[in-house]
């Protein structure tokens, strides 16, 4: 048997073997080209006052996390629970950016599911968002003390990847400088 | 009951299929085929599949019409709001649905090749193959993706609907007739293992396999033409091709088709390169199977998202390792029989023919490495990459063009030997006629100067003269032009046209975004647009903000262009209409962006030359293959 008539076969189980272990990839999961960057900046109205603005130095400071959400958005209502869960009982600092959505509808939202967000930023035409390299709800953000993301969460927050990913990471960032 | 009576259908034809693929193993061993009652079971079995498969097709339909919510994926894919008629379109709208498609078709070319070929005793295997063939599909249906799944006994009342880019005519007709090309190659697969098995090529069998290779072909290319169509209508991005992961997977299994095609010629007419032929035949049949995988298994981030099961994946890459993997198995291991010493010399029709495979199949392989290369990058933990269209235009532009120049001399070319001054002699006035005239055509037109559009029009030219010089010898000689001549001529002459609308497009495109306000005009490419007005109306599932536009060139023609931006009621989704002006030499696109605070739009304007020849030389394609089936009735008739 000689190689070339080999060859075709030899091919397509390297190819076979490719798709096999890409299969078990993300490839949505695209690290973000902020990470370890300055959070891009923005103003924007403040959802519960349209009078009053709200921009990137009200995450200065603290370790935050930035949550895009909306009220159009099925797995934005699936993590809420979790996040008033946290920003209740583990006093973790959640700023809410609130991409394209009707800031009524919003407001009724916060009433009835409960308000984890310290401030609420109302991007009503996704500028913000762009800026910050969104491209879909929910997505969060973790800021250090010095406004610098360090990380960014696809898709809702669920308890696992909180202890998992975020609380060490927290951890860590409370302690630097 | 509508549901569970396709639910039984499936499972029926299911087991007709295993008839149809067993029995004949069985027949086998008692070898007489002529007084055998078990020799037609199979075909009975084959017929029966088709039956059951397309009355559970008829359920499903009938679901939807009905709007039967209790249904998972009527409830997924259809909404009280949604037409009726794109009600059809959506009973293949999504993953189930459009497998349940996959089977019905592959029944049904099985069956087509029943009733009307002509291959005498290899045709026992082949039905026997495609027999195993659709069963595993109907298992990976029946198993991880079955329509007729219900939720008992709340069921959502209202339905998810159908994704508002797929609401539109294109979707009823493309993904079938895409199906038609993909699945229809499993034949010519079937075939070649066939061969492997009696190990033998016999004359009758490639002139019997050639009609069913063609006939996919054509639909394949109909079915590409009908989704870049669509795409550049729904889309709003003005582009005909993405090179998208999902338009690559059609794209590949066409490209080695079209080798396989004239393969098939020389394997027929000359008795040589019967391997190749075997191995293009299980290549292409296998890209249309690594196409499915990719399409349904996720695996790719694409414009056509579909959910991601990994079971679905991994069953269906288990099921191309099995099929794909044990042909290949059994290609290395019998296509040594099949050698046979070159009967023709360097300078003949046979190495033209050749060269077209090889190149199409090195298109195919880099197209390939370009589509798999993020994943095999992101397996090995390398980086997260996405390959796009600077690389595809790159290389494939430098694959493709020498076939074009090869294509003139084709036909002219004899079998077994040429010489080349006579060659030369009888082409080089048309060689240089389209050389001075793709330098003084943009010139007369008033196009500015530019390579890639000069190679596109020579290109054009040459292949349209050299190819008109042929049909003139031929009708010189014999009177009349074959069927069989007048379905190349066709398709040589709409790969022409395609490239010129290729090139041309490509060079002379402009386009421009800009922030437009109600009154105002903007100009691109000589044409004025005024936006005169902006209506908001209802329609039945979905709310527009209709832009009218008054289009003008010279004051005293003036048309109205209409953009549409719909936000349709069931999803907080919206979606851009472009307005298109169509005419022969180019199309003049508007698509809305998004609503400026101070009342007005921003807009992009595309101005597109000859986009129109693109599909107008796909078309073609159809037709010649089509055309080139005459043929073949005739000679049944005889």
């Amino acid at each position: 048997m000689k190689l070339r008539f080999v060859l075709p076969l030899l091919v397509f189980f390297i190819i076979v073997f490719f798709l096999w272990r890409g299969l078990h990839l993300h490839p949505e999961q695209i690290p973000s080209p902020l990470i370890d960057k300055l959070a891009p900046t923005f103003e924007l109205t403040i959802l519960s006052d349209a009078k009053k603005k709200t921009s990137e130095k009200d995450l200065f400071g603290h370790v935050t996390l930035v949550n895009v959400w909306a009220t159009w958005c099925y797995a934005c209502a699936m993590e809420h629970e979790f996040l008033v869960d946290l920003a209740k009982n583990q006093g973790v600092l959640i700023y809410g950016l609130d991409y394209k959505d009707d800031p009524s509808a919003a407001l009724n939202w916060l009433h009835e599911k409960g308000d984890p967000y310290y401030i609420v930023a109302s991007d009503i035409n996704g500028d913000a968002a762009i800026d910050w390299g969104v491209y879909g709800t929910p997505e969060t953000f973790l800021l250090d003390k010095n406004e610098v993301i360090r990380y960014k969460q696809l898709g809702p927050l669920t308890p696992e990847i909180w202890e998992t990913t975020f609380k060490p990471l927290i951890q860590q960032l409370q302690d630097e400088p | 009951m509508i549901p569970e009576l396709g639910h039984f259908a499936i499972i029926l034809a299911l087991c007709f299929a295993l008839i149809q693929g067993v029995v004949p193993l069985c027949v086998r061993a008692s070898q007489s085929t002529t007084n055998n009652p078990f020799a037609t079971v199979s075909q009975t079995a084959a017929i029966g599949q088709f039956l059951f498969l397309g009355f559970a097709m008829l359920c499903l339909i009938a679901s939807f019409l009905v709007n039967d919510m209790s249904v998972v994926y009527v409830q997924e894919h259809s909404h009280q709001l949604l037409p009726f008629i794109y009600r059809v379109g959506a009973a293949w709208g999504g993953h189930e649905g459009s497998l349940l498609l996959w089977c019905l078709i592959l029944s049904g070319w099985t069956v087509s090749f029943i009733i009307m070929n002509h291959a005498g005793n290899i045709s026992r295997h082949v039905i026997m193959l495609l027999g195993f063939i659709s069963a595993g599909f109907i298992v990976f249906l029946f198993f991880t993706s079955d329509p007729f799944l219900r939720v008992f006994p709340t069921a959502p009342v209202v339905g998810d609907d159908l994704t508002p880019v797929l609401q539109d005519p294109g979707l009823i007709f493309h993904p079938p007739m895409l199906y038609m090309g993909y699945v229809g190659f499993a034949i010519a697969f079937a075939f070649a293992i066939s061969a492997l098995i009696t190990g033998k090529w016999e004359k009758a069998w490639a002139e019997a396999l050639r009609p069913w290779v063609i006939l996919p072909w054509s639909f394949l290319s109909c079915g590409i033409v009908l989704g870049s169509w669509w795409a550049y209508r729904e889309l709003g991005w003005g582009g005909w091709w993405f090179w998208d992961p999902v338009e690559n997977a059609s794209l590949l299994p066409w490209l080695s088709a079209t080798a396989l095609i004239h393969a098939l010629i020389v394997s027929e007419k000359r008795q040589v390169f019967k391997g190749w032929t075997i191995l293009l035949a299980i290549v292409t049949f296998t890209l249309s199977l690594l196409g499915t995988f990719l399409v349904r298994s996720g695996i790719l981030v694409s414009v056509h998202t579909f959910a991601n099961d990994p079971t679905r994946g991994i069953f269906l890459l288990g099921y191309l390792a099995v099929i794909i993997g044990g042909a290949f198995t059994f290609y290395s291991v019998r296509i040594k029989n099949f050698y046979q010493a070159p009967n023709f010399e360097l300078f003949s029709r046979e190495t033209f023919l050749l060269i077209n495979t090889v190149v199409m199949l090195t298109a195919v392989a880099t197209i390939c490495l370009g589509t798999l290369y993020p994943i095999i990058l992101d397996a090995l933990n390398l980086e997260k990459i996405s390959v796009g269209e600077p690389y595809f235009n790159t290389v494939f532009l430098p694959i493709m063009l020498p076939i074009l120049l090869l294509m003139g001399f084709a036909p002219h070319v004899n079998w077994g030997k040429q010489s080349f001054s006579v060659l030369w002699k009888k082409l080089h006035l048309a060689l240089i006629t389209s050389f001075l005239l793709s330098v003084i055509l943009p010139w007369v037109f008033g196009f500015s100067f530019h390579w890639i559009s000069c190679l596109g029009i020579f290109f054009a030219i040459w292949i349209i003269l050299a190819t008109g010089q042929y049909a003139l010898q031929l009708l010189r000689a014999r009177k009349k032009i074959e069927i069989q001549h007048s379905a190349m001529i066709i398709g040589h002459i709409g790969i022409a046209i395609l490239a010129l609308g290729i090139t041309l497009n490509k060079t002379y495109s402009e386009e421009r975004q800009v922030k437009i306000q109600t009154g105002e005009t903007v100009t691109l490419a000589g044409y004025h647009f005024t936006l005169s007005h902006i209506l908001k109306t209802r329609n039945e599932n979905y709310e527009s903000t209709t832009a009218y536009f008054n289009v003008w060139k010279t004051t005293h023609h003036e048309q109205i262009l209409q953009a549409d931006q719909r936000v349709y009621t069931s999803h907080e989704q919206s979606l851009s209409k472009p307005g298109i002006l169509a005419n022969p030499w180019r199309d003049l696109y508007l698509a809305l962006g998004s609503p400026l605070p101070n009342g007005g739009w921003s807009i992009r304007l595309y101005y597109k030359p000859f986009v129109r020849w693109i599909w107008f030389g796909g078309l073609m394609l159809l037709i010649g293959g089509l055309l080139s089936l005459l043929h073949y009735r005739k000679r049944g008739e005889q």
